[in-house]
């Protein structure tokens, strides 16, 4: 199978590498490479089950999709839609929890 | 290993996954099983051996959801997949690298194909520790689901016609047979109340009606002991019998206080212990009675037979994904109420949900409760066998087999430990008239541990139906040491409300409305057969004689 990850990219794309990566996408990519973003994913999803953020999604989600017909809504509607409300009921607890963690992560990360 | 269900509706491939299909099989599957690594927590996800970021070959970008083409390997973002697809012809089909889903990028929507939820299926059993993976491989029990199938429909209420002959002359007959009022013997309600609801417990009605307890030949009776069972068959024929006076179970109050003798006073009890003290006694009076049977496993008394069903309870370590799954009977299933509450105090959007003060608990919600993974505590560690020690899990309940008739314990008490009191909690609580039993099943709820996937198990189970009526409803009105028990029957689309000696027709609205503490469903299928027999006819001359049950005794 061949592997095109690696293939160059399109002409329209070079100039976008050249550009010096952020801090935000060193911090990210040090994150994914030790493995640091996997946990704190997981930890995210369990604290957004437990206070029942998901399942308000999914009752948001049911509700677009009761007054638009199974039939006339993809995958890509409900994330457009979902996800502005999505990222403003996140409780503050849960963001407070995950700043630390990251701060946490960076302290010990040397960076 | 896993077999179709024709009850779960596989939705129709697009055309382009259709077209993808016919071109290339399964072999883009295949080779992307090899990269599929799946989370203790069940999600599947497509990594492959680079140690670096996967990132959309246009933009660069790996914040957005990955897309990665089944043909050529080249992963987009969601921005970018349709440009991708225009660039190369037929490359239409992608994988979601975080979830391992099927999207079409066409559609622009996500797609499902059972063959490729197999493979996905698969390689997370595969990489699972040895067998502890939660999925129930063993050959199909079909023989045993036969029987209970089998079983149901001995306990078929065509006999009951029998009973109309003995129709006494001051019947009402507008009103159904076995409707009676029970005599309150002091602070008997909880009896009454339980009562009401097993006359009319489908299976069990029959049971007694049809002389299937033949009480001629009881041993015990002959010498001149005790007999529950033959005590509720007299109880179930004065019941029957179409005398609407109200009857006074006080024999039968004498031969549970027997059995119970903890039990045995004039004080208040409670109807849930009552009904489980009630089986139990059916059911070593039954066992005694009857000579040896090969040992199935299975109790073939009547209370077992009615009301018994299958718990399965899995727990699952959360360092390496091994599942520990035991089976355990039940011949009932006490809930916790549903509150809505939730450890995180602050939601920021509080349109959504207002305050807890106006959450309506429901049966589902508390159903939903019942099998939703539970974190056990830090002092309740299970010992993984995979890892060898002790380590965090998570535990879920779930039913594996339905029994006939369901009965359903709503826990309205709370315990206060430190402060050495318990209070009731009187909590409204809706539930439904028609209750649909399949999301609560051990098949559904272990094929939601995997995702959004289509397949079925081996153990699905294909012939039971997991619809229910409800036709009982036992409620309680007063606090935990002082109150009052009343039985609302569900008969031929008409609700009656049993207040000991009192029977009234009601409205619906008011059953609604009461405050439910045992609810008793029976299978739809049973439920309406017995609704037809409860009209009171006259006996043709020419109706079939009683013919004896085989292989029930």
């Amino acid at each position: 199978m061949r592997n095109s990850v690696n293939r160059p990219p399109t002409p329209d794309a070079v100039e976008d590498q050249e550009k010096e990566p952020t801090l935000q996408e060193i911090i990210n990519i040090k994150m994914i490479e030790s493995g640091e973003k996997e946990k704190l994913m997981e930890l995210l999803r369990e604290r957004l089950v437990e206070c029942g953020w998901k399942d308000e999604m999914k009752a948001l989600c049911r509700a677009y999709i009761k007054k638009k017909g199974t039939n006339n809504v993809t995958v890509d509607d409900l994330v457009h839609v979902i996800t502005p409300k999505g990222r403003a009921s996140i409780p503050d607890s849960i963001k407070t929890e995950l700043l630390l963690r990251i701060r946490a992560f960076l302290a010990s990360a040397a960076l | 290993m896993m077999s179709r269900n024709s009850m779960y509706t596989n939705p129709k491939p697009c055309k382009h996954l259709a077209d993808y299909k016919l071109r290339h099989g399964l072999s883009g599957y295949n080779l992307l099983q090899e990269q599929i690594r799946t989370t203790p927590s069940g999600k599947s996800s497509v990594k492959n051996h680079q140690t670096e970021i996967p990132r959309c070959c246009f933009c660069n970008g790996y914040q957005k959801r990955l897309y990665l083409c089944l043909i050529c390997s080249s992963i987009s973002c969601s921005s970018h997949t349709l440009l991708h697809s225009q660039c190369e012809n037929g490359h239409d089909i992608a994988v979601d690298i975080e979830r391992s889903e099927l999207y079409c990028v066409l559609c622009c929507d996500q797609v499902y194909d059972p063959d490729f939820d197999k493979i996905v299926m698969l390689k997370h059993l595969m990489d699972l520790p040895r067998s502890g993976n939660g999925v129930d491989v063993s050959a199909g029990r079909r023989s045993s689901k036969r029987r209970r199938l089998c079983s149901a429909l001995e306990l078929d209420l065509k006999k009951t016609k029998q009973l109309v002959s003995m129709r006494d002359l001051r019947a009402k007959s507008c009103y159904p047979l076995g409707l009676r009022g029970l005599n309150n013997l002091g602070s008997t309600c909880f009896m009454n109340s339980v009562l009401q609801a097993l006359l009319h417990a489908p299976p069990f009605r029959n049971y007694f009606l049809t002389g299937q307890r033949n009480h001629e030949v009881c041993r015990k009776r002959s010498s001149d002991r005790l007999c529950l069972l033959c005590d509720i068959y007299v109880f179930f024929s004065a019941v029957f019998s179409g005398d609407r006076t109200p009857y006074s179970p006080a024999q039968l109050l004498y031969s549970w206080w027997q059995h119970s003798a903890n039990l045995a006073s004039y004080e208040q009890q409670d109807a849930h212990e009552f009904f489980i003290s009630m089986l139990d006694g059916i059911h070593e009076n039954g066992v005694k009675a009857r000579s040896p049977i090969k040992d199935t496993g299975e109790c073939h008394c009547v209370a077992h037979r009615v009301f018994s069903g299958q718990l399965r309870s899995d727990v699952t370590c959360m360092s390496c994904g091994y599942t520990s799954t035991t089976y355990d009977p039940f011949m009932d299933i006490s809930l916790n109420l549903d509150t809505g509450n939730c450890p995180s105090t602050d939601l920021a959007n509080k349109s959504l949900k207002p305050s807890d003060n106006t959450y309506v608990s429901t049966l589902l919600g508390c159903l939903d409760l019942f099998t939703k993974p539970e974190k056990l505590g830090s002092d309740q560690k299970f010992f993984c066998e995979n890892c060898q020690e002790r380590q965090d899990s998570v535990k879920q309940m779930s039913i594996k087999r339905l029994p006939l008739v369901l009965c359903l314990h709503i826990k309205r008490f709370e315990h206060f430990p430190v402060r050495r009191m318990s209070r009731k909690i009187d909590r409204y609580m809706q539930f439904p008239f028609c209750l649909d039993m399949n999301p609560y099943l051990s098949s559904s709820v272990v094929r939601n541990r995997f995702g959004n996937r289509m397949f079925a198990f081996e153990g699905d189970e294909l012939d039971t139906s997991t619809e229910f009526e409800i036709f009982a409803v036992v409620t309680h009105s007063g606090t935990l040491d002082s109150g009052h028990y009343v039985t609302y029957l569900h008969l031929k689309d008409q609700w009656y409300k049993c207040d000991d000696a009192w029977i009234t027709a009601v409205e619906e609205e008011v059953v609604r409305a009461s405050q439910c503490y045992m609810l008793f469903y029976a299978q739809k299928m049973l439920y309406y057969k017995a609704n037809e027999d409860l009209v009171c006819q006259p006996v043709s001359p020419r109706a079939d004689p009683f013919l004896p049950i085989a292989g029930c005794c």
